[in-house]
């Protein structure tokens, strides 16, 4: 409990931390804003519709609030090895590894929280930066709306907000009627993983810097990873992705196969999100690079004798 | 309390070793101080006891290593000089955008100690009113304040401190060491490095003096004060050739600092200001001054066997307990041998070749004999040497040469006067007068020596009856045979010597008992308590025992 109450503050009292959230929003925001403003089709897709609501940029490897949670994860770590503030209070490992599981929570709910307010903000954005005439999917099915608003946000975190800010709440609709709640959820934790993997990677280089460069490079390669993990387990891996390997898919790797890995069919029909994000081998993909950096950083550190 | 066990440091890639065998104590109700200039391993030292690094030895924080203890910072406050893989935050007491206020409270959820501790501690290092800035506006006297609140947040009983005052500003420095003393008085235990021997006399209860990585001295301050720091006076003016003159003819040591510039030590300010006025010298300057001393070396000697060859980091590391122990003390005798050689030139006729005389006291009785056949000059030396009447006043005018000087040199030269008349007897010389003379004076040497090392009695043993020799006008021949035969017997005696004298401190009657003559060219460790020399020898030890 105290590492955690120490951890809380430390984040707290950092004027970085703060700074480097509003960036993600602010960001997140103006590119959800200009894409929305691009959209030329005359309904608009779930795919197209998660795409906005998330800000994704191609050729980026990760979205701007993921690259933000990891960033905070790395300098959670980066900051005690460079300006500890107990020189030696974390020399036994039971301590370090509580100290460690602390940065992890609270770099994980932070970067959930961060999600979140993102997906927020952009919905907020998108709705007011649609140029008119432009049609949502979820929009012409106003009976199921309010129910799938409700199961989307019961299912992303806080439900109460559909009762304060209603016309927040409506805009995020406009991707409930395509299976999008999973969609998000899966950016959810995505970001929320990024934040980990931050963490892990600034601990296994007991740097910030290289912790965040290291998380950058790691999508691609693991974007590969999991095709070939796909490929040889059969499961039915869109061509397409393989097209485009090493790089470009990798926004379509975060997020986009949970619609079945294709902007196309998901625009055409509905597709069944459930199964995508329940799938074991996609949960196994986005959730082993964070266990194995978890192992590893757990082992480095029983050789180490500080942070 | 802090007990410090064979604190060893080998750098993997070989190269001599960081730190060897530190063994010391910092207890409570003192200031400990770690003194050594850069890369003599006193921060290798403060790391090694926290387990920051990888070593050997032992440390121990009232009976746990500092990794075994339940809530370290609560029996712990632990202030290092920066980590050193971050070199460019050295100085920080953390986060540059942190307010101090709010990185004493972080730490405090992380003791596990109420947030208005962190208020109290601001109180009391001087920073509450400037708590609301962000640290980046710090000096570094307020950066290290800050860093010693952060270690005071537990209410640690002991301080571990690495150079605290360092870079620091006079006023920072003596709120520092005011804080410390403060703490030690209280009864915590404070253990702080240091580079200047200045301020680990202001500081330290005790000082430990590392020389690269070999602890070279472990003493209290007082006796710290006396081997490595003189008082002298400085004295300026046009006349200084004059005054130079007269301060010798008043037995004072003058040392010229350039032209117009004068080192007097030996006699005060007062007594030279009084000399010059009465004899119309101009003086310019007239301050008392403080003279450091150099540090004594670490002797490599006896890890010989590790520096010099391409060695595996076992052979280096490979603690001799003994022998390193006996270089450190070795060591700490190497200041006061240097002392000890100057005293006995200055005791003026005190000549360099006394083995002629002493060799057969040294030797057992056959050897002695055999040799006291082989050299009639030494031996004939003595009974040609002055009246016995002569021969003490010849020793006895050393010790009043000595006086003004250090209680040490009195003493020793008061004990060297009463071995020479020893050995007088012990040979078999005209010792009657001498006999009768030296009881008394061995009373004074008895009052004064509760501390002096047996060392330099042997040493200066040497050197005194030198004076005999000389005195007695030995031929050259013999006396030149004796030199070439000393360095050698020098090397053997030093260690010889050290070991004796770490036996007397930890055992001290049996050793002293067991104590081989003086000038035995044998290394001492091998000398077995039965082997004690018969025969003329006897007395002596006997003597020895007595004492």
């Amino acid at each position: 409990m105290r590492v955690l109450a120490y951890e809380l503050r430390r984040v707290r009292g950092l004027r970085s931390t703060w700074l480097l959230l509003g960036l993600v929003v602010v960001c997140d925001a103006v590119v959800a804003g200009v894409l929305a403003g691009q959209v030329g089709d005359r309904t608009l897709g779930g795919a197209a519709a998660v795409r906005l609501l998330t800000a994704a940029v191609p050729l980026v490897p990760l979205p701007f609030a993921a690259l933000g949670a990891g960033v905070l994860g790395a300098l959670a770590y980066g900051h005690e090895v460079r300006h500890r503030g107990l020189a030696a209070s974390q020399v036994s490992y039971p301590r370090r590894v509580r100290l460690l599981t602390a940065k992890l929570a609270v770099t994980g709910a932070l970067a959930a929280l961060l999600a979140l307010v993102t997906l927020l903000i952009d919905a907020v954005t998108v709705h007011f930066a649609l140029p008119a005439g432009v049609t949502v999917a979820a929009w012409s099915d106003p009976a199921a709306l309010s129910a799938r608003v409700a199961e989307a946000l019961a299912q992303s975190g806080p439900g109460g907000l559909v009762d304060v800010l209603p016309p927040v709440a409506a805009p995020l609709a406009l991707v409930a009627g395509q299976g999008a709640p999973a969609a998000l959820l899966a950016f959810v934790l995505l970001v929320v993983v990024a934040g980990w993997t931050g963490v892990l990677t600034a601990a296994l280089t007991r740097s910030a810097t290289a912790g965040v460069l290291l998380l950058c490079a790691l999508p691609p390669l693991l974007e590969s990873a999991v095709a070939l993990v796909l490929r040889q387990s059969g499961t039915p891996w869109p061509a397409r992705a393989a097209e485009l390997l090493p790089f470009p898919s990798g926004i379509e790797w975060a997020y986009g196969w949970v619609y079945g890995g294709d902007g196309r069919v998901a625009g055409g029909g509905v597709l069944s999100a459930a199964p995508a994000l329940t799938d074991p081998a996609l949960l196994a993909a986005a959730v082993a690079p964070v266990l194995v950096l978890l192992l590893v950083t757990l082992v480095v550190q029983a050789r180490r004798r500080a942070l | 309390m802090i007990q410090i066990t064979g604190l060893t440091k080998v750098h993997r890639g070989g190269g001599p070793p960081v730190l060897l065998d530190l063994t010391f104590e910092a207890r409570p109700g003192a200031v400990t101080a770690l003194l050594g200039p850069e890369g003599a391993g006193k921060s290798t030292a403060l790391r090694l006891m926290l387990e920051l690094e990888r070593g050997r030895g032992v440390t121990l924080f009232a009976g746990r290593t500092y990794r075994r203890l339940r809530r370290p910072e609560r029996e712990v406050g632990v202030l290092l000089s920066g980590p050193v893989d971050a070199p460019g935050a050295a100085d920080l007491a953390g986060h540059p955008g942190r307010k101090a206020r709010g990185h004493l409270r972080m730490l405090a959820a992380a003791v596990g100690v109420p947030a208005r501790r962190a208020d109290e501690l601001l109180e009391r290092t001087r920073l509450a009113a400037v708590a609301e800035q962000r640290l980046r506006a710090y000096s570094p006297g307020m950066h290290r304040r800050l860093a010693l609140a952060a270690a005071l947040l537990g209410e640690p009983g002991t301080l571990l401190l690495d150079a605290p005052t360092e870079g620091l500003s006079p006023r920072n420095v003596e709120w520092f060491h005011a804080f410390l003393r403060s703490f030690a008085a209280d009864g915590g235990t404070v253990l702080v490095t240091t580079r200047t021997p200045q301020e680990a006399s202001q500081l330290a209860d005790r000082v430990v003096t590392l020389d690269r990585g070999r602890m070279a001295a472990d003493e209290s301050v007082t006796e710290f004060r006396r081997t490595r720091l003189s008082p002298e006076v400085a004295v300026r003016g046009p006349q200084m050739a004059r005054l130079a003159d007269l301060l010798a003819g008043q037995g004072a040591q003058v040392r010229r600092d350039g032209g117009t510039e004068l080192a007097v030590s030996g006699v005060g300010r007062t007594e030279i200001g009084e000399l010059a006025y009465r004899h119309g010298i101009l003086l310019h300057e007239l301050a008392d001054r403080v003279v450091e001393r150099p540090a004594p070396r670490a002797d490599l000697r006896v890890v010989a066997s590790g520096p010099g060859r391409p060695r595996t980091p076992e052979a280096a590391a490979a603690p001799v307990p003994e022998d390193a122990r006996a270089a450190t003390t070795e060591q700490a005798e190497q200041a006061e041998r240097a002392e000890r050689a100057e005293r006995a030139e200055r005791a003026g006729q005190v000549g360099q070749h006394d083995r002629t005389v002493a060799m057969p006291v040294a030797r057992p009785r056959a050897l002695a004999a055999a040799a006291r056949d082989a050299e009639p000059a030494p031996t004939l030396a003595l009974p040609v040497a002055p009246p016995p009447a002569g021969g003490s006043s010849a020793l006895t005018a050393p010790v009043a040469s000595a006086a003004p000087g250090p209680r040490r040199g009195a003493r020793a030269v008061t004990r060297r006067a009463v071995e020479a008349a020893e050995a007088v007897e012990a040979v078999g010389g005209p010792g009657e007068a001498a006999g009768t003379a030296w009881p008394g004076r061995r009373g004074g040497g008895r009052r004064e020596d509760e501390t002096s090392p047996v060392v330099a009695v042997d040493r200066l043993f040497r050197d005194g009856l030198t004076g005999l020799a000389r005195s007695a006008q030995a031929p050259a021949a013999a006396s030149k045979a004796e030199a070439h035969e000393r360095p050698g017997e020098a090397a053997d005696g030093l260690l010889g010597d050290d070991t004796v004298r770490l036996g007397r401190v930890t055992r001290p009657q049996p050793d002293r008992a067991d104590r081989p003559a003086p000038d035995r060219p044998v290394p001492h460790r091998s000398a077995s308590p039965g082997a004690a020399p018969a025969g003329p020898v006897v007395p002596v030890t006997s003597d020895l025992r007595s004492e």
